[in-house]
């Protein structure tokens, strides 16, 4: 492997570990708000 | 959300840019390595936030044992996890720039192995958090990382207790190592954007334990209600 090629790699895997992280991070926020809705529809 | 919420975001986005752009075009070009070293700038900046956020994870999980808080336990949760997400950078990035230089991706020398038992022992903390259904799990998990922080200090001196295939320490080695003083504020800038990048990840999943727990609970409550009608 190239060294021009291993940066570009590196530098590109970090960041879809860390958007794949905020992601994961967005759908459960989604899962939990959408509960919490159906907590209160079924509490009235 | 606040205005100091969207403000420190912004800054984030604005310090990460900025810190990369140090790290592929102004950081000088290493005499050996040439351009694969600018790794450097995310490969060591990602392992000093992924300490960072276990040191903060075993003073929470500390805390939790002492005051069994809530909001040490949610604490200790946020940090693990995305220490777990920075430690998966290091591990990752490791044998991108290995496999250029050494001609291996990987080796199991005592710096890479410990890093790599880190890694499992946080991740198995987070199955354990996530799995068990026991209600002594928080306490387990605290128990876990306080056995587990012990990894993170044997990580940081195996480049001096033992020669290995990673490099000597280049930061605080000794009279003969050293970095260039050019490739000081690269460094700082990413490990500066990479812990607000933390921050704010840390935040976010702090504030969804708590809301998981809070949904939990409104269930529990909900099914209590039930079998008393």
């Amino acid at each position: 492997m190239k060294g021009e090629f291993a940066l570009k790699l590196a530098y590109t895997v970090t960041w879809i570990i860390q958007l794949g992280y905020i992601g994961y991070l967005v759908s459960r926020y989604k899962r939990v708000c959408e509960e919490m809705k159906d907590l209160k529809r079924t509490g009235e | 959300m606040k205005l100091v919420s969207k403000l420190f975001i912004a800054l984030t986005l604005a310090a990460l840019i900025f810190a990369a752009y140090q790290g592929l075009f102004v950081a000088p070009t290493e005499q050996t390595m040439g351009n694969v070293q600018r790794i450097f700038y995310y490969h060591v900046p990602s392992a000093w936030t992924a300490f960072l956020l276990f040191f903060a994870n075993f003073l929470s999980s500390v805390v939790y044992l002492i005051w069994r808080n809530q909001k040490a336990d949610a604490v200790a949760a946020a940090t693990a996890e995305v220490g777990v997400v920075f430690c998966t950078v290091v591990l990752v990035t490791g044998p991108i720039w290995a496999r250029p230089v050494w001609g291996i991706w990987w080796t199991w020398d005592a710096r890479l192995t410990t890093t790599l038992v880190l890694w499992l022992i946080y991740v198995s903390y987070l199955v354990l958090r996530r799995y068990s259904t026991g209600t002594q799990t928080s306490v387990l998990a605290a128990a876990l990382a306080i056995f587990g922080f012990v990894d993170v200090p044997i990580v940081y001196m195996t480049i001096r207790w033992f020669r290995t295939q990673h490099p000597s320490p280049v930061i605080g080695g000794g009279s003969e190592s050293g970095l260039d003083p050019s490739m000081w504020p690269p460094l700082l800038w990413n490990w500066l954007a990479f812990s607000m990048l933390a921050v704010i990840l840390v935040v976010a999943r702090y504030r969804l334990q708590r809301m998981e727990e809070d949904v939990e609970e409104q269930h529990a409550q909900a099914a209590l209600r039930g079998s008393t009608r």
